[in-house]
């Protein structure tokens, strides 16, 4: 059975260890700073084993040691912002805590793959890079399957069809600069574009957007978890099955798209060995201009990092 | 939870009932006119029900009459192909069996999915006797041809099938139609990730990978895909999941077309057709569509 260790055990943590739980695809070890916090949820998940037919084994730890030799470690840990919080002093430490992790990652998981799903997600991919010293295909962050997956949902609903039907390619930064394509979007192979008039599917990109603002203006205190920990899930779930799945994610740039050392949400091939490839799609002038406009966000996040962040 | 009727419990309609159980979709009652069969297969795989999770129920029947008051039936009773044999070969085996069925499902109330080839021609047959509804007489055809183009397509791309989208329209033959711009990863069509002469290959072998498996077996035809696209096709309209299949039915109009059945994406619902999608074609594929609606229309009428 491999392993799958979820630092954090907050929302996305715990409901991304339900999911990878339900499909049996792991044991999987759930580490958080609280004491008592990560311990007593798995206790509370193998109380649904024999209802839920669990074969995995669930445990908690305080300790980053219990992630010894996982096969992938998940990085959800991270202060939510709280009312009145400098967002400066938020990022401070929130890269704290992703290299503290990936330090730890690699003293006690040395050959596992990382996904980075805390936010900033794409410079706090890149501390986490760093700490570890991994192979650049080993670190990987989780934001163009959400981004994917809210598109192809809002989709779905306006046209009244399955949404396991509709497929989309978001790339770019995790925010407001993320890149929808429509031209890489189908429905039942269908192109989008042949189903939806330009009005339509800008609002709905616009939807995309603005769609992770859009819960936390319901929940007012809080933020998603379902669709992100499901993301998570899924990306888990191609790596320990090698299942070769080509979804977009944000991987290391060396020069793709005209961009270099840094994360950006573009098309890869998910596997046992991580990030396996990065695909180059030809991009219109105007898509390749929105995902130039996104590298250049993200670039300025990581310039901000060297400014707070000294390697350890 | 909706009653479903498969009628002939051989390798397509036991495998479909299998199929169906191992996803919970619906309670099920086959029916075989060799008495026992049906009863005997259903009751093996009830026996698997504690292991495998069944939670539906899985019936066999002696009697027709328990097929009538079904949700959904799906017929798969008829011949099926030896080696040598083109589907239009068991048209003169199967249609007296299509007739007959159609004949006593006349007052039906709900869809029937048929298996039973040359199905496109079936489909045309079992709806002129029955005189159900065109969205109500569905035909595996394309949904079978789009699921061996999937499987092909991901061992070539070296990707994961569940995120490839592939369609195939028209007559279930080798004159069947893969539309290229219609088969997509994650959105991305796959002519962006492959040569073009790949691609003709592996609709080449796609157009061939019924006659394959009979080939290969020498003594049945395909039924493990054929099962998986009829249970598929069941699940979209026993949830009303509204799901998009390609799928065989008589066509109204569609690029100029009537009265005769061949596949084309459909939304799939309790209803069974409820909307249809028409992709962009080039007048050359046009022309390919009317061809198979002439060759269809002569063994309609006339064999």
């Amino acid at each position: 059975m491999s392993k799958v260790s979820v630092i954090g055990a907050g929302n996305v943590g715990a409901t991304a260890v339900y999911y990878i739980a339900e499909k049996n695809m792991a044991d999987i070890v759930m580490v958080d700073v609280v004491p008592g916090m990560p311990q007593s949820k798995a206790i509370d998940f193998m109380h649904a084993a024999p209802s839920r037919d669990y074969n995995v084994t669930i445990v908690g730890s305080n300790d980053y040691a219990a992630i010894a030799d996982s096969d992938v470690v998940v990085m959800t840990a991270g202060m939510a912002r709280k009312p009145g919080m400098d967002r400066m002093d938020l990022l401070k430490t929130n890269v704290n805590i992703a290299k503290q992790a990936a330090q730890a990652i690699a003293r006690y998981a040395p050959n596992a793959l990382v996904i980075a799903v805390s936010n900033p997600l794409d410079v706090i991919a890149m501390v986490t890079l760093r700490e570890s010293g991994f192979a650049l295909k080993r670190v990987v962050g989780m934001a163009g399957i959400l981004d994917s997956t809210r598109f192809q949902y809002f989709i779905a609903e306006r046209l009244a069809v399955l949404p396991q039907d509709v497929m989309a390619m978001v790339l770019g930064g995790h925010g407001d600069s993320m890149v929808p394509l429509p031209r890489y979007t189908s429905v039942a192979g269908f192109p989008l574009t042949e189903l939806l008039d330009t009005a339509a599917i800008e609002e709905l990109v616009q939807r995309t957007r603005t769609g992770g603002a859009e819960i936390v203006g319901y929940l007012k205190t809080g933020s998603a978890y379902y669709a992100p920990a499901a993301s998570v899930a899924k990306m888990v779930e191609a790596m320990i099955k090698d299942e070769k799945r080509f979804v977009a994610a944000s991987a290391y740039l060396r020069g793709e798209y005209g961009h270099r050392d840094i994360f950006l949400g573009v098309p890869v091939l998910l596997g046992r060995n991580g990030v396996e490839k990065v695909y180059e799609l030809e991009l219109s002038d105007e898509e390749k201009k929105s995902l130039d406009a996104s590298a250049v966000a993200v670039q300025e996040g990581v310039k901000t990092l060297e400014g707070i962040y000294t390697p350890g | 939870m909706a009653k479903i009727g498969i009628v002939g419990a051989g390798n397509v309609g036991a495998n479909t009932a299998f199929f169906i159980a191992e996803r919970n979709i619906g309670d099920v009652v086959m029916y075989d006119i060799q008495e026992g069969m049906a009863k005997g297969k259903a009751l093996d795989m009830m026996e698997a029900a504690p292991i495998r999770g069944y939670q539906r129920g899985i019936r066999g029947s002696d009697s027709f009459e328990d097929i009538a008051d079904t949700d959904i039936a799906v017929i798969t009773a008829g011949s099926v192909r030896e080696p040598g044999m083109k589907r239009e070969d068991l048209y003169l085996k199967n249609v007296e069996i299509v007739d007959e069925l159609a004949g006593k499902m006349k007052a039906y109330d709900g869809t029937v999915v048929i298996a039973t080839e040359p199905v496109d021609v079936m489909v045309m047959r079992f709806r002129e006797t029955s005189g159900l509804k065109a969205s109500r007489v569905i035909g595996l055809g394309g949904v079978l041809d789009s699921t061996r183009l999937r499987f092909a397509l991901g061992r070539v791309l070296g990707m994961a099938t569940e995120t490839i989208s592939a369609t195939v329209i028209g007559r279930h033959s080798t004159r069947m139609m893969p539309l290229a711009e219609y088969c997509r990863v994650s959105g991305v069509p796959v002519s962006a990730l492959m040569e073009a002469d790949e691609l003709e290959a592996v609709f080449e072998e796609t157009r061939n990978a019924g006659d394959v498996i009979v080939e290969m077996s020498q003594r049945a035809s395909s039924y493990y895909g054929p099962s998986a696209a009829a249970a598929d096709v069941v699940q979209a309209i026993a949830w009303d999941t509204r799901r998009i299949l390609p799928v065989s039915f008589v066509w109204d109009g569609q690029y100029g077309i009537k009265d005769v059945a061949m596949s084309l994406p459909v939304v799939l619902g309790w209803t069974g057709v409820v909307r249809v999608l028409e992709p962009e074609l080039s007048e050359e594929q046009v022309g390919v569509l009317k061809k198979s609606a002439e060759e269809l229309q002569a063994i309609f009428c006339c064999w």
